[in-house]
C-alpha cells in the first residue's frame, strides 16, 4: 500500500477507502516513448502516476500532436473515460520518461466512486481543476495568435510560473498547437523586434513590455 | 557571452548517416568511423557550434536534441 503515498489525491482518504484502492489497483511500468492510451481505442480504466512523466495529447487531421497536458507524479488521467460508458479514449497518452502507474479497471473505479464518497469528492475536485485548465487552453488557441501564444509561453517560463525546464522547438510547437517552422520563424521575429536575444542554448528575454503587449493578441 | 551547452546526441539513436554533418554550415560535426558500435556523429569542432538547431531539424531519427533555457536577461529592466 506504500505506493498510495505517491498520489497526494489519496492522502485525505479514509484508511478503508485506501485499502479498497490498494486491493483493486494494478501497478504498471512503461518505458520512455511507450504508448499508454491510444485515442479512439476502447477505454480500460483510470490511471494514477506514481513515478515519471506522461504526455496527454490529441492528433490533428494532419497528424500533428496537440498537447493537452504534461503530467507529473501524483497526477491522474483517463478518470473521465470510465464514466462515459464504453466511449473510446478522447486523447492519447505516452510515457515521456520511465513511468510507473497505478491503474484502476473501469468497473473497480466506478465501484469506488459509487461506494466511497471521499473518493468521489477528490475525483470531482480533480475534474474541476482539469476543466479550468482545458478552458484556458481553448481560450488560448481560439483567441490568441501564434505570436501571442509564444509571448505568453516565454513570459510564463522565464517568470517560473510553469515548471522550469529546457524546451526544444518541436516541444514548444506541440505545446502551443503549432509546428516547428512557425515556432522558429516567430522566435526570429521576436529577436528582430528586440523582445528576446539568442545566446547559444538560452533564449534571453529582454523586453517585458513588448512581450506582454504581444501576449494580448 | 556565458558558456553555452552543445546539442545533445543520443548515441543509441544515431546511425551515422551524416545528414547533420552535411547540414551544419559551421562545420562543427563529423562522422567518427572508428567507434566500436559503427559510425556515429561527434563534435569535431565544438567551438564552431552556434546552436542554430539545423542539425536537430535534419536528423530523421530524433538523435539530436537542441533544448533551450528560457530566462530573463540579468540586466533587463523587469
Amino acid at each position: 500500500m506504500d505506493w498510495l503515498t505517491h498520489v497526494p489525491l489519496f492522502n485525505t482518504l479514509s484508511l478503508e477507502t485506501r485499502e479498497k484502492i490498494a486491493r483493486a489497483a494494478l501497478l504498471r511500468h512503461f518505458q520512455p516513448g511507450e504508448s499508454i492510451l491510444i485515442e479512439g481505442e476502447a477505454g480500460q480504466g483510470a490511471y494514477f502516476i506514481l513515478e515519471g512523466e506522461v504526455r496527454v495529447f490529441r492528433l490533428s487531421v494532419e497528424g500533428r500532436e496537440q498537447v493537452l497536458a504534461t503530467l507529473k507524479p501524483g497526477a491522474s488521467f483517463n478518470t473521465v473515460g470510465p464514466l462515459l460508458d464504453g466511449q473510446p479514449h478522447p486523447a492519447s497518452a505516452r510515457a515521456i520518461t520511465e513511468t510507473r502507474l497505478a491503474a484502476l479497471r473501469s468497473a473497480d473505479y466506478l465501484d469506488l466512486l459509487r461506494t466511497c464518497p471521499d473518493f468521489s469528492f477528490v475525483i470531482l475536485r480533480e475534474f474541476a481543476g482539469r476543466l479550468a485548465h482545458l478552458t484556458g487552453l481553448v481560450e488560448n488557441l481560439a483567441l490568441h495568435s501564434v505570436r501571442g501564444r509564444m509571448a505568453k509561453f516565454l513570459l510564463a517560463q522565464a517568470d517560473g510560473e510553469a515548471l522550469h525546464r529546457r524546451w526544444t522547438q518541436d516541444e514548444i510547437a506541440e505545446h502551443l498547437g503549432s509546428v516547428r517552422d512557425v515556432i522558429g520563424r516567430t522566435l526570429r521575429e521576436f529577436v528582430d523586434a528586440g523582445y528576446i536575444r539568442r545566446e547559444g542554448h538560452r533564449i534571453v528575454l529582454v523586453d517585458r513590455e513588448g512581450l506582454e503587449r504581444e501576449a494580448q493578441y | 557571452m556565458k558558456t553555452s551547452l552543445l546539442p545533445e546526441i543520443d548515441l543509441d539513436r544515431c546511425n551515422g548517416c551524416g545528414d547533420c554533418v552535411t547540414a551544419c554550415a559551421e562545420g562543427a560535426l563529423a562522422i567518427d568511423n572508428t567507434a566500436a558500435h559503427g559510425p556515429m556523429v561527434v563534435f569535431a569542432h565544438p567551438e564552431a557550434c552556434i546552436y542554430c538547431t539545423t542539425c536537430e531539424a535534419y536528423c530523421t531519427r530524433g538523435a539530436i536534441r537542441c533544448a533551450f533555457e528560457i530566462v530573463w536577461d540579468d540586466e533587463a529592466d523587469q
